[in-house]
């Protein structure tokens, strides 16, 4: 490792970061338990089983040096680097650290910005084709002069091109992008190993009108050879996601393909990504609007680096655990956030406002998945406190200063004097897509997001499963075939219930596990949200299984687990906590008449956050604006319930 | 034994190597710009930041590792340099020595690897090809926590349920672990149950009920019904891997080559005392 080196590449990054704040300001940046052993026959004994019976654990938001706000700005990991370390091995960090996973992932997205895709890999190489382009040709001798001045003014073109909308390679886009496209589906395919890891091949289309987010990534259930017959959609061609929809339509009618796409951030789209109206006519969705956002966009992403999006304390006020990782002081505009635009932000908040709009459509434009990821510019999946290599290359592990204090949001000042500023420490080291297969390839992973059976974390790897049915009792969840009952006479997370017999309440069977390695479980909760006779939404949270011997209060609350962290050594122990919580719980307030959605969440015991930990190893001084401590947590995709 | 770890040491061979070069090549008077110092000073720095990053000073081997990045930095960013690329940012440094690098890396992507290639390659690198080990097994989470008198007891009764014929699938706890697990590598167990579990599970005797075995969750009995040994696979099933594995030894050997032609053009002088070296 070249330490020497890399302490004055944070110094002329912090430019560089700079600069990409003028950009993103000005524009749009950028086991189940398998069945009972039975009858103690234990070769090949479950070959009719067709349920999926384990849990695989990956990133579906990978940037690596192809990406040009990645690229441009010190990551020099390319696709390959990103693979080999998701798999477990060893590489070199973009600042010359040796790093690696504690444990390798199952599976990953690289989903590297289709806005001028691997530009930046381009200039490094003097790659013939950009030499032909004026404007190719003018940032690669930027950048080759090598001043951190002209290495600005380089960043600027391309923000400037990202601002305006217009392609700097106009009539030569596919011979820019195609090459790259091309390498990189090439790397997903030579890293891809049915059964052990699997890659899935991604872009990200990094569409953000005013600045206000309205990303989403785009996953191929399909291989190189499909996936080549495209060029990824740009926000140069559109930034409405009704023609990115038509897009992928395209894609599958072309090549009998098949394509899903998964926004992120709605915390910095000022109110945009569940929005009432459509983005470019500006009317109210209709129910053809709410069939096609399902049919293309079956998955959100809930929690990542730039914060977390389940609940807002504003939304959510009787919640005691909404406050999480917050980010909600603008996007990356100038704009500052109203609470007005809450919202339409946060999922809990889209899961109530979709039964709103299911009874007045028919159908439910916002009855999506969950899971997390990290959205790591590195091209290091790094998601744990104590394993955390910041957002881009520049924030790498170290004790220079600007690994907390890097303004990531709000580098322009409000125009009307509000705080919208938000800070490197503020990132949270999150999250993990955990899915629900019966193996882990391409197909089975694809599948399981398409339909749903998935959830989020925040980097543990927690395994969480639920079901939900009519006449589960509290025995069937210490039945050794607890999921094939789950599967036969309920629904798995994803799934509808519907047409109650008289007079019986939707029933959960719920189980839950730490991570091996990792913080003991705090509590379970459900969290259920309705829409009443007169059209108002509600939400309700129900402790359901908990650590230890606590009793709920009058309000119906299990009190805190307790804090077993040792700030100063950034350490913590489980002492309190369960390995693993199970329950069944029934909802004591059905009203079959009523529409209602039910999710899982699993809080683990306080552990300590990643700033804690550097300020361990580095020595550098604890942040006051964030917490010492934090709980990690899980949240399912939820169980609905319409009345027909 | 004191002489035999110098002898040992590869900062001595590096510098041997350095300085027989330097001999070679000393009728080719290195300009300054083929001159490399390495201070005292810049020394102190790399184990200053090393220091930063991991909480410890470096290891005499890590220190000279850091001291050979330095220089091979230094090369390939002098050499970009006369190109006429880059001049004195870290990132455009790092720029200039990735494109060296691709440039020597494209030479080696045009080769072909025949079959007798790639199977001299997977003979001399078997472990990175041989399918793992894989076990048969089932388990029962006995006990979570407890005295060590309550776990004992707990496993005498599960151990004497079992011995009366009990459905092991319906015994101990109820958790999300498999209670069954078919024909998995060890380290895909280890994912599962924790290093220390997939550690014990390799001296298990096959076909009985053992343990108890401990895992971050708790007690388990278990019982291993089938093992398969690591093997050598043939070429044919794992060819992709193997060209995909052959291919990236050839780009790191292009580089390591063009990296040496290079560097036995410079003079590198180290002036810094490290430590391993004798006294000057």
């Amino acid at each position: 490792m070249d330490g020497h080196v890399s302490r004055r590449m944070v110094a002329g990054s912090r430019f560089l970061l700079l600069v990409a704040g003028v950009l993103v300001n000005s524009s749009a940046s950028a086991q189940d338990i398998p069945g009972p052993p039975g009858k103690a026959v234990h070769y090949s004994p479950y070959p009719a089983k067709r349920f999926p019976n384990r849990v695989y654990f990956g990133d579906t938001h990978l940037h690596t040096a192809y990406s040009t706000d990645a690229g441009m700005v010190g990551a020099i990991l390319g696709p390959e680097q990103a693979y080999r370390f998701a798999r477990g091995e060893e590489v070199k960090s973009n600042s010359g650290i040796p790093v690696r996973l504690q444990r390798p992932l199952d599976f990953l997205v690289i989903s590297d910005h289709a806005e001028n895709l691997g530009l930046a890999t381009m200039i490094a190489e003097s790659n013939p084709e950009l030499l032909k382009s004026a404007w190719g040709r003018k940032i690669h001798d930027l950048v080759k002069l090598g001043t951190i001045e002209a290495s600005g003014q380089a960043f600027n073109m391309w923000a400037q091109a990202m601002h305006d909308r217009k392609d700097p390679f106009e009539g030569q886009e596919r011979a820019m992008a195609e090459p790259i496209w091309k390498r990189i589906t090439a790397a997903a395919e030579k890293y891809n190993e049915p059964g052990r890891f699997t890659t899935i091949i991604g872009f990200e289309w990094t569409s953000g009108p005013n600045g206000n987010n309205l990303h989403r990534n785009v996953l191929f259930r399909d291989g190189k050879d499909r996936a080549d017959q495209v060029l990824p959609l740009s926000l140069y061609d559109t930034q409405d996601p009704e023609d990115l929809w038509k897009w992928m339509a395209a894609y599958e009618q072309k090549t009998g393909g098949k394509v899903l796409a998964i926004p992120h951030n709605g915390n910095l789209s000022n109110g945009l990504m569940f929005d009432d109206v459509t983005l470019t006519a500006q009317k109210p969705i209709d129910r053809d609007y709410a069939e096609r956002r399902m049919r293309w966009e079956p998955v959100y992403e809930t929690t990542q680096m730039k914060g977390d999006g389940e609940t807002h304390p504003a939304l959510s006020p009787n919640d005691d655990f909404a406050n999480f990782e917050r980010w909600d002081k603008g996007s990356f505009g100038p704009q500052a956030k109203d609470k007005e635009m809450l919202p339409r932000e946060y999922t809990r908040e889209a899961f109530k406002r979709g039964l709103a709009y299911e009874a007045k459509l028919g159908v439910n434009p916002f009855k999506f998945g969950i899971i997390g990821s990290t959205d790591s510019h590195t091209g290091l999946s790094t998601a744990t406190a104590d394993n955390f290599f910041g957002k881009i290359a520049a924030l790498e592990p170290s004790d220079d200063p600007v690994r907390f204090d890097e303004v990531i949001v709000g580098r322009v000042a409000s125009p009307d004097g509000r705080d919208n500023k938000i800070f490197a420490r503020q990132t949270s080291a999150s999250g993990i897509a955990a899915v629900w297969a019966r193996e882990n390839t391409r197909e089975a992973i694809w599948d399981a997001l398409a339909r749903k059976e998935v959830y989020a974390t925040t980097g543990s790897r927690l395994v969480v499963r639920v079901f939900g049915g009519f006449d589960f009792t509290a025995k069937d969840l210490e039945r050794s075939d607890f999921a094939e009952q789950g599967y036969t006479r309920g629904v798995p997370m994803g799934g509808n219930l519907e047409r109650p017999p008289s007079g019986k309440a939707p029933g959960f069977l719920i189980r839950a596990l730490r991570d091996p390695d990792g913080a003991n479980l705090d509590r379970v909760q459900v969290i259920k949200g309705w829409l009443d006779a007169a059209g108002k939404t509600h939400e309700q949270i129900f402790d359901v299984a908990w650590s230890g011997n606590r009793k709920p209060g009058k309000d119906g609350k299990v009190p805190p687990v307790g804090n077993t962290v040792n700030v100063k050594e950034a350490s913590y122990s489980n002492a309190i906590g369960a390995p693993y919580l199970t329950t069944y719980w029934k909802d004591p307030s059905f009203d079959p008449k009523l529409r209602a959605f039910y999710y899982v969440r699993v809080l683990e015991i306080p552990t300590p956050r990643w700033t804690t930990y550097d300020a361990k190893i580095f020595g550098v001084t604890l942040p006051t604006d964030v917490p010492a401590s934090i709980q990690n947590r899980a949240y399912t995709t939820p169980i609905w319930y319409s009345p027909v | 034994m004191r002489f035999r770890n110098i002898v040992r040491e590869p900062l001595l061979h590096f510098l041997l190597i350095g300085l027989a070069l330097f001999v070679y090549y000393g009728r080719v008077a290195p300009s300054d710009n083929h001159r490399i110092v390495v201070s005292q000073a810049l020394v102190d720095d790399l184990a200053r930041q090393f220091q930063a990053t991991w909480s410890r000073p470096p290891t005499d081997q890590e220190l000279a590792g850091l001291v050979d990045t330095y220089i091979h930095d230094e090369i390939l960013y002098r050499e970009g340099q006369a190109l006429g690329l880059g001049r004195d940012d870290v990132v455009i440094k790092r720029r200039v020595r990735q494109k060296l690098e691709v440039m020597s890396e494209e030479e080696a992507a045009r080769t072909e690897p025949s079959d007798a290639d790639l199977a001299a390659y997977v003979n001399a690198h078997p472990d990175s090809f041989r399918k793992p080990a894989t076990v048969t097994f089932e388990q029962i989470l006995v006990a979570t926590k407890g005295s060590g008198a309550d776990i004992a007891r707990a496993l005498a009764s599960t151990r004497s349920a079992l011995e009366g014929g009990a459905d092991p699938g319906t015994l101990g706890q109820a958790t999300l672990l498999p209670s069954h697990v078919e024909g998995s590598a060890l380290d895909l167990v280890a994912r599962d149950f924790g290093e220390q579990f997939a550690g014990q599970l390799e001296s298990l005797p096959v076909g009985q009920w053992a343990g108890p075995l401990t895992s971050s969750f708790g007690v388990h009995l278990v019982r291993v019904s089938a093992r398969r040994p690591s093997l050598l696979p043939s070429l044919d099933s794992v060819r992709a891997l193997v060209a995909r594995e052959w291919e990236n030894a050839q780009r790191k050997r292009a580089l390591e080559e063009s990296y040496r032609r290079l560097r036995q053009t410079y003079a590198v002088v180290i002036e810094a005392k490290l430590p391993g070296t004798p006294p000057r």
